[in-house]
């Protein structure tokens, strides 16, 4: 744990600015983005992560749409203010329009697969690497959303594109979810995110 | 009137009878069990379930996860499938704590919904006040938080918890798909109010 801290170096306010500008162009010419996913449930008292797998699909500006596969079916599409959720047949949706918190989540969600959420308004933010890759910590400065969540990590590769996203739930257990075999702009219709 | 009369012995004799003798157990009891419940007994073991709640006519899923961390010592955590905690309950010597819970379920009546039925569930030795049986069935009377639960056992294998209120069920627990002591299918029915919680083993 010391050693893997160790790695993690911060980077200088050059290599930042760098980044940032790198992420923001690869995020305006992100129009769409299909990878599959996995996904790690960590709880500190339980022996193993929970691992579930799936694939994700994105659509400018705002469609999101997760799909799980294994261990069980289970989708969820974040389209027009709204959550439409498929659990193994049993069909359900929720307007978000109203909920600050729905709406936030919905938007650091699409935001944090695009790669851009550097508002510093919004976060306060550091940026490391480690092995090569761009790690870069958003700490929530909305007390609303610090009561679900501490943090979110965004790890990048060298070209800007987002490889796996970390949510840190205030007790110190996370979400991570690695994206992998990542398509962008290929030509993804509404039709992908029908309910 | 001599009609009347008749009817009113039938009723007594009928409604007012024990759980046990309304489903045909009798006395004498048979050889103690060591464990009553060992579904969530194996301190080595993740319980982790894909549950599904239907209350009040709404339905939605999630993560249910049990964990045996002691003796007497339990958490129970509800996520959603993208891994967001919904609530965090821990029981520790008959100690229930609520670790975490959404704002939106932090209901008195609610909580107290599910620490009963949390409770019922992962208790392993609860309190045994009698036994019967019936050819290979045994049904165990136990109290937890003083109400009346009955552990039904085909052979040794126990496949429902009711609890009952005035000698009539009001929740049943339903355990089916039994594997090795897990259960991987697990059904808890609500009578007097709309709920239902249905988990399957992951």
């Amino acid at each position: 744990m010391v050693g893997a801290l160790k790695a993690q170096t911060k980077m200088t306010s050059t290599e930042a600015d760098k980044l940032r500008t790198m992420v923001k162009e690869q995020a305006e010419k992100t129009k769409a983005i299909t990878s599959d996913f996995t996904q790690y449930k960590h709880l500190d008292f339980l022996a193993n992560d929970i691992e579930s797998k799936g694939k994700m699909a994105y659509k400018f500006p705002d469609m999101v749409k997760w799909e799980y596969t294994e261990p069980f079916a289970y989708s969820i599409i974040f389209k027009n203010q709204a959550l439409y959720i498929n659990d193994d047949g049993n069909k359900s949706n929720m307007d978000v329009s109203g909920n600050k918190i729905f709406e936030q989540l919905n938007h650091l969600i699409t935001a944090s697969i695009r790669g851009d959420m550097f508002d510093d308004a919004q976060f306060d933010i550091s940026y490391l690497e480690k092995d090569g890759k761009s790690i870069v910590h958003f700490l929530p400065k909305n007390s609303q959303l610090t009561d679900f969540i501490e943090a979110f990590h965004l790890t990048f590769n060298k070209k800007g594109e987002v490889e796996a996203v970390k949510m840190i739930e205030p007790s110190g257990d996370y979400t991570r979810i690695v994206l992998g075999n990542r398509q962008t702009n290929q030509p993804l219709s509404d039709a992908d995110f029908v309910h | 009137m001599r009609i009347l009369f008749i009817s009113l012995c039938i009723f007594l004799a009928t409604g007012c009878a024990s759980y046990p003798k309304k489903n045909g157990f009798v006395l004498p009891t048979p050889a103690p069990i060591e464990l009553l419940n060992p579904y969530f007994s194996d301190v080595s073991k993740d319980y982790v379930y894909k549950a599904r709640i239907k209350a009040f006519d709404k339905s939605f899923g999630g993560i249910f996860i049990v964990k045996k961390l002691g003796e007497d010592h339990h958490r129970i955590v509800f996520t959603t499938e993208m891994g967001n905690t919904i609530f965090d309950f821990e029981f520790k010597n008959e100690k229930f704590e609520i670790n975490r819970i959404l704002p939106e379920m932090d209901k008195k009546v609610l909580k107290n919904i599910l620490k009963r039925d949390f409770l019922a569930l992962i208790s392993t030795k609860p309190d045994i006040f009698e036994m019967f049986s019936k050819a290979e069935n045994t049904l165990v009377a136990a109290e937890i938080l003083s109400k009346k639960h009955y552990y039904w056992f085909t052979g040794e294998q126990l496949t429902k918890i009711s609890r009952t209120a005035r000698e009539k069920e009001k929740v049943t627990f339903l355990f089916s798909r039994i594997n090795n002591n897990i259960a991987e299918e697990i059904r808890i029915t609500h009578q007097n109010v709309k709920l239902e919680i249905t988990l399957t083993l992951l």
